[in-house]
């Protein structure tokens, strides 16, 4: 305690331990929770009421499992999101791999491919394999020409579709998580290996894959979760037999009947969501949502299969000598190309199915034909001037720019004052709390717009531009939380001290120090905040009205009831914006992902 | 792949078996490989890391690669090791090229900086690794397992994960995981730089020991000149991709070549001197202090100016003016235990370094003390 602290204690203790009170970063985290309280857990909290709320508590669920079409359907639901799952890391894997072997330009352009589509709306990428796969599609046309088909069919509306799709929309999640556990691992483990006499192959069985393991876990994880809730893709791409749970609650929306068993359905899905993600936690930690790294424990003596079994052979052990070194040996002769041209093949595989849909889109925009169809017969502008003069499409355009604009400022102010006090107090259930501000992530978009519908009603919400953009915001600002902590957690604490030892108030270290420091962060969470905005359809799907159209919406309208080249303009821009963003935010990226 | 290089050893009456001291492994006349590389070019773009690298090292040889960040000697293992690919020239490991020989297959020993211990597995496993890998079958590969583990003092930890161990221990596991197979060659790249100073020191021998008994071809990286002195048959001096000597530790300390030398191992006297007079071999010379001293030549120099290197400790330091000596003021005098480290300034402002052994009758000079230094013909190396 210095002289001068004393001496006010002395003179008015009260008032000071207020002011020390006022001054505790923690108290930044308190916009934010309220803003989370109010829209998101008490919508949650009112859906559980609701469903809860028959004759037995337990009616409505009752109802929903007696019911063969739901119980089917959950079944599906399954079904289909662990096979997405699965596909998605038997592809993803490789294509981490590629990422993380390639150097210089090579790896920047992979990595673009990769990413480019992750930012990218669901739905216009959705879209973009109906053009692909339709009648007067690419791929119909190509297997006509090689005569693999007589004339054009449908390969549209089945189950095989609706897995391409959603493995296709999923797959950089995949690959991202991958490579992120993938890029942690020290080079020299392998080459150790190498050196130790271990083949690529084996080397990558033994040492690689067990180490990459947790990261696979991750990945398969988000992407089960993410697909559990999948509505857009399923519902474009598939056929009246791969109806998945997450549709039906918004096709028994529009019934008013429903009331309690649509909020059970809604809960039968919430619950089945977190019971996943809380079993991940408990093994991969809670980290693993936002892609932060778990803090390593010190991994517990494990019974040593090889030295410590005093002579005693188990049947594992043995059946490794047998069978699994000489085998691992025998892998090693292959050569090393063996491995390095599955992963080039698969990686490119990959590559070809996430760019191909959005290139053909792109050029199909510039079609001269009314009727969609690749090749197009020719050049023009036509969809284009189409776009910019029709009056409906513009005002949903801009709509939707300032909704997201709005959703961004909203999301960027509550979620830098929540990560500012996150990083800097030293309040106790940190990680609480970071999970409560990254839970929006996980929760399935359908369920969180069937309950903030209840929450607009009573507040007479639905049709609102702040309305809408305070629900865009929910889903905004945990990708602010998580890009801005990290930043903050690189800013170097001992600048900031040396500029306050040199004189500066808390306000001009925060302006001088913090804030340059953080900007590239604050910049690229502006960026993907407005994008989730301009890009979300399920929210907009329950909360719009009318009068208030977003673009998403206006597309998910036209894509239900016509396919025309319109539409593909209108990827177009978005693919554009998309573009445009990661260029910019190119550098920022590199810094903050280094922060993570 | 296949046989453990112990069972290819050749056994020759090679006058190069070593006699050792204890010999704690069975085959105690195991000889390493000869490595031969010959114009070894690596470049990056316009960066020639590797610049036209010619160097022979003999069977059972402990050689090592000393030289500043950048100077090419990782790059010069790496490319040894296989991970990277020559752009021209030929490396020969027992007169054999080895350029289409994959890593895995050269069968060598590598010991990493970061140790690169396998976090999955234990330290058994770990060190089981490289004869798993060679087929060995599962008794001899537990007795060779607990064999190097003695040597290296680590059977109580046999069981530990590597996380669970201090880095001194990680280092050994690692030197160990190394060793096992008995590799013809083993490569160490910096495996002692991520040590303190005491620990780094311990290993230092332990790995010159073990040298000693196994017999393997070392081919060592550092940028610790000390170390390299210590631990080396003989040294590779590099800079700018290029050897610019080798020898044994002893020659390059008192006979380097250039400044570049002369200055990066050990600490030197480089004086500027005016060649007076030459008689035989002898150089009668004349520094910018009016110094007047003689060299030994080891060429054919008789006129002009030369570099001087004299050794810090080479200088022989009194308070009272002697035979052919030179006055020189302290700037700044540093007691180090046993040795006082001197640094003065000769007339005419030329600085000298002086290393003395601390002794009862000289007592810790002053800044502005005068000093009266001397050296002798043999003191001095006379730089082309």
């Amino acid at each position: 305690m210095t002289a001068a602290s004393i001496g006010a204690q002395a003179g008015r203790p009260a008032d000071l331990v207020l002011v020390r009170r006022l001054k505790d970063p923690a108290l930044l985290l308190l916009p934010a929770l309220a803003f989370l309280a109010f829209i998101y857990l008490l919508p949650l909290i009112d859906l559980i009421r609701i469903s809860v709320s028959g004759p037995s508590w337990s009616t409505y669920f009752e109802r929903v499992f007696a019911i063969p079409l739901y119980w089917d359907s959950l079944v599906r639901t399954m079904q289909i999101s662990v096979t997405v799952a699965g596909l998605c890391l038997l592809f993803g894997y490789p294509t981490a791999l590629l990422i993380h072997r390639s150097r210089g330009m090579t790896q920047a352009l992979i990595a673009t491919a990769i990413v480019l589509p992750y930012f990218i709306a669901i739905l216009i990428r959705t879209y973009a394999w109906m053009v692909l796969l339709g009648r007067n599609g690419p791929v119909n046309k190509l297997l006509v020409s090689v005569g693999i088909l007589s004339e054009p069919v449908q390969l549209l509306f089945n189950r095989g579709t609706v897995l391409l799709g959603m493995t296709a929309v999923l797959l950089p999640l995949m690959v991202l998580t991958i490579y992120s556990s993938v890029a942690r691992l020290d080079q020299s483990l392998t080459r150790a290996a190498l050196a130790s006499g271990a083949g690529p192959i084996a080397a990558f069985w033994r040492v690689l894959l067990p180490l990459t393991l947790p990261g696979m876990g991750a990945g398969f994880l988000l992407v089960f979760v993410a697909a559990i809730g999948f509505f857009i893709t399923p519902t474009l791409l598939g056929g009246p037999g791969d109806q998945m749970f997450a549709m039906h609650i918004t096709q028994q929306a529009d019934s008013v009947t429903s009331e309690g068993f649509l909020q059970a359905l809604g809960v039968v899905l919430l619950t089945i969501t977190l019971a996943v993600v809380a079993v991940a936690g408990r093994f991969l930690g809670f980290e693993f949502i936002w892609g932060g790294r778990k803090l390593t424990e010190a991994a517990p003596t494990t019974t040593n299969r090889y030295a410590a079994d005093d002579g005693r052979r188990s049947f594992g052990a043995s059946a490794a000598d047998l069978i699994g070194w000489p085998l691992l040996r025998l892998f090693g002769r292959l050569p090393a190309s063996f491995g390095t041209w599955t992963v080039r093949l698969m990686g490119g595989l990959v590559i070809t199915v996430l760019i191909l849909p959005i290139i053909v889109v792109m050029i199909i925009s510039f079609s001269s034909a009314s009727y969609l169809t690749f090749p197009p017969p020719g050049f023009s502008f036509r969809w284009y001037e189409q776009f910019f003069s029709d009056s409906n499409w513009m005002r949903a355009f801009w709509t939707s720019l300032v909704v997201a604009a709005m959703s961004a400022g909203i999301a960027i102010v509550l979620g830098a004052s929540a990560a500012l006090g996150i990083v800097r107090s030293s309040i106790r259930g940190k990680s609480t709390i970071m999970l409560l501000l990254v839970s929006p992530i996980i929760v399935p978009p359908v369920v969180l717009g069937l309950s903030l519908y209840s929450l607009f009603l009573r507040f007479d919400l639905v049709g609102s531009v702040f309305g809408l953009a305070a629900a865009h915001a929910i889903g905004g600002l945990p990708l602010v939380v998580v890009i801005l902590s990290a930043s903050l957690q690189g800013v170097d604490t001992r600048l900031e001290q040396a500029a306050a030892v040199h004189g500066a108030s808390s306000l001009t270290v925060f302006r001088l120090v913090t804030l340059p420091a953080i900007m590239p962060g604050l910049a690229a969470a502006t960026f993907f905040a407005f994008l989730h905005s301009f890009d979300e359809l399920v929210l907009t799907l329950f909360l719009s009205s009318a009068e208030l159209k977003t673009l998403p919406l206006m597309l998910w309208g036209d894509i239900n009831y016509r396919l025309n080249p319109v539409l593909a303009v209108v990827s177009t821009l978005e693919v554009l914006l998309v573009v445009a963003g990661l260029v910019l935010a190119r550098p920022v990226l590199a810094t903050s992902r280094k922060a993570t | 792949m296949g046989e453990p290089s112990a069972q290819r050893v050749m056994r020759s009456g090679n006058a190069n078996v070593r006699t050792l001291p204890t010999g704690r492994l069975r085959d105690r006349d195991a000889i390493g490989s000869s490595i031969a590389v010959r114009e070894a070019v690596k470049a990056y773009g316009n960066f020639h890391a590797v610049d036209r690298i010619s160097i022979d090292i003999e069977p059972g040889e402990f050689i090592t690669l000393l030289g500043p960040s950048g100077s090419g000697k990782t790059t010069l293992l790496n490319l040894v090791a296989g991970f990277q690919s020559l752009d021209s020239g030929e490396i020969l490991v027992d007169g054999k090229p080895v350029h289409n020989v994959p890593t895995h297959k050269r069968g060598f020993g590598m010991v990493f900086q970061s140790y690169a211990l396998f976090p999955n597995m234990t330290v058994s496993q770990n060190v089981a690794f490289p004869l798993r890998m060679a087929g060995v079958d599962r008794a001899t590969a537990e007795r060779r397992v607990a064999e190097t583990l003695e040597i290296m003092r680590l059977t109580e930890h046999a069981t530990k994960s590597p996380s669970q161990m201090s880095g001194g221990q990680q280092q050994r596991v690692a030197i160990a995981r190394a060793i096992v197979r008995k590799p013809k060659v083993v490569l160490m790249d910096e495996p002692l730089s991520a040590l303190d100073r005491r620990l780094r020191e311990q290993i230092q021998i332990e790995i010159r020991d073990l040298h000693q008994t196994i017999g393997s071809t070392i081919l060592f990286v550092t940028h610790d000149q000390g170390e390299a002195l210590t631990m080396s048959d003989r040294i590779a001096v590099l800079n700018a991709g290029k050897i610019v000597q080798i020898g044994r530790p002893l020659d390059i300390y008192r006979h380097p070549t250039d400044r570049f030398v002369a200055s990066f191992v050990g600490e030197s006297n480089l004086i500027e001197a005016e060649i007076l007079q030459k008689r035989g071999s002898t150089l009668t010379m004349k520094n910018r202090a009016g110094y007047v001293f003689s060299a030994e030549s080891r060429d054919t120099i008789d006129v002009g100016r030369a570099t001087v290197l004299v050794r810090p400790e080479r200088i022989a330091v009194s308070n009272e003016p002697a035979a052919n000596s030179t006055p020189v003021s302290v700037t700044s005098a540093i007691f180090l235990g046993e040795i006082l480290r001197i640094e003065a300034q000769m007339e005419g402002g030329d600085p000298l370094l002086i290393r003395c052994t601390d002794m009862a009758d000289r007592p810790l000079p002053a800044v502005g003390d005068r000093l009266h230094v001397s050296w002798g013909a043999a003191d001095c190396w006379v730089l082309a």
